[in-house]
């Protein structure tokens, strides 16, 4: 590998041949500049703690920031957060190989629609790169810019809620976070036309080939991946059996039932459950009552043989896997995407 | 508080904070010093302390999280619900570790009114005696905490 100048570093990821980049820039930055994206929800500023990566050579000290966010072990073992790290120096990284398939896309908003009191679906067409391959159930890093009183860029993930097939217009489900400075831009100041950016796709949440019977669990803006989940065994023509257990409080907090219903339709062995924790006595509630966990008591039958997909808050997760495994079903075989 | 250069960059953190909407001091014009001094004078004026206020609120946490994510009903009166977004905060005192954005609403049915804390405003609360500067959107004014949470005597 060639030697570093003062205004020139080489970086080798993975083994490959190096390339020179100019020194004075944050790692994260430095691997942008070079089409690669690292996830990072808070934009490179040192919050979240996602950006890691693996750093084989000596990359000077770690921050403060860095001892907060990683663990001794994880430091011990070279990894670094990549805003964190100053490019002064030749690198030798590991990056994931699923990174590499993420890209900076610009887009417009084409529909923004209110689909409870606290969750929004917002529709982009993409304009450069005009489309994007993404398994369903991925996600993406919304670049929020500044606002109001919020003066820097950072990010927020969301889950994609349309199929791959629609690879040219995206469709988002968020849920308001109070005072949330992602979502109160969504919700507040994001408008129609709006161009927008952002970057992926990037998860492991994903449908898992083979023919075993699924359990789908979600709440809130859980729905988004499971409806891009959906749609993707509808339009690839998979017939596997289906149970998708959906939790909200009150009917009013229930959205898109129509289009869960029709999958009842149009695939070969699809159940919706949407259970109600407490319905009030206008919403004339007919079907299940309780918490999810509850109802998955009620209608999973023991030593159930499929696999299980989650989405939604850590408490909610960490209740139904308990149930699950009661259940009998194979902790491998439940896979989830927790809002933490 | 003496005023050093490490509270001066601990306060320069904590009114720039990118990872919340604006910052943990929100507009309040008053030094940290000031802040910290003034929300500890009305917690012991009600004979308690910041350990024991974080301690019910972790409390509180507890009790919600059964609810995944819907409403509980904890005695005497009150609902708590706890939620969470994705994504993790740092301590802006620069403690290890980083607090999932977990946010907990307690509402005092008998007295009708309604707090909402995160995680890391109880691991403020416990460890700094801190509840953010007025205005800052998870300011925790510690009279209307105690009065919610029903805790301590009478100033």
């Amino acid at each position: 590998m060639p030697e570093s100048t003062g205004t020139t570093a080489y970086v080798t990821i993975n083994d490959q041949p190096a390339f020179s980049t100019p020194t004075g820039r944050s790692l994260l930055a430095t691997l942008k500049a070079r089409d690669i994206f690292i996830p990072s929800a808070c934009g490179g500023h040192g919050v979240c703690g996602l950006c890691r990566v693996k750093v084989l050579s000596d990359a000077g000290p770690h921050t403060s920031r860095e001892e907060a966010l990683l663990s001794a072990a994880d430091r011990l073992a070279g990894m670094r957060l990549s805003c964190q790290v100053m490019v002064e120096r030749d690198l030798k990284l590991i990056i994931p190989n699923d990174f590499f398939h993420a890209r900076e896309y610009k887009a417009e908003v084409v529909a923004l629609r209110d689909l409870t009191a606290d969750i929004r679906e917002i529709t982009l067409q993409l304009r450069s790169p005009p489309v994007i391959d993404f398994k369903a159930g991925q996600y993406i890093q919304f670049r929020i810019p500044p606002y109001a009183a919020v003066r820097r860029f950072t990010e927020r993930a969301y889950s994609i809620a349309s199929p791959p097939s629609a690879h040219n217009r995206l469709e988002l489900e968020v849920r308001k976070v109070l005072n949330g400075v992602g979502t109160t831009y969504i919700f507040d100041h994001l408008r129609l036309n709006t161009p927008v950016t952002f970057n992926g796709p990037y998860g492991n949440f994903f449908l898992h080939e083979n023919d075993l019977e699924i359990i789908l669990i979600a709440g809130g803006s859980g729905m988004a991946p499971m409806k891009a989940i959906l749609l993707d065994i509808k339009e690839r023509s998979i017939r596997r059996k289906i149970r998708y257990f959906f939790g909200a409080r009150t009917r009013d907090n229930l959205f898109l039932l129509d289009e869960m219903q029709s999958f009842e339709q149009s695939l070969p062995d699809f159940r919706f459950i949407p259970a109600l924790s407490r319905p009030l006595p206008e919403d004339q509630w007919q079907g299940e009552t309780g918490l999810i966990t509850e109802v998955l008591k009620r209608q999973l039958a023991d030593q159930y043989p499929g696999e299980a997909y989650l989405c939604g808050s850590p408490s909610m997760i960490q209740a139904c896997i308990n149930v699950l495994c009661e259940k009998g079903v194979a902790n491998d075989r439940i896979y989830y995407d927790s809002f933490a | 508080m003496k005023k050093t250069d490490v509270p001066n960059a601990i306060e320069q953190t904590l009114r720039q904070a990118s990872a919340t909407r604006e910052g943990f001091l929100g507009p309040d014009s008053r030094s940290l010093a000031a802040i910290l001094r003034a929300d500890d004078k009305a917690v012991r004026q009600r004979g308690l302390t910041h350990a024991r206020i974080a301690k019910q609120l972790l409390a509180l946490r507890q009790a919600g999280w059964k609810g995944l994510g819907e409403l509980v009903s904890v005695p005497p009166h009150f609902e708590v619900r706890v939620d969470a977004a994705r994504g993790k905060l740092p301590c802006p005192f620069g403690d290890p570790g980083s607090f999932a954005k977990v946010n907990t609403t307690v509402c005092n049915l008998e007295r009708g009114t309604e707090i909402t804390f995160t995680d890391l405003n109880i691991h403020l609360i416990a460890i700094h005696g801190f509840y953010e500067g007025r205005g800052a959107p998870f300011r925790l004014d510690p009279e209307q905490l105690m009065d919610t949470l029903e805790m301590g005597r009478d100033p």
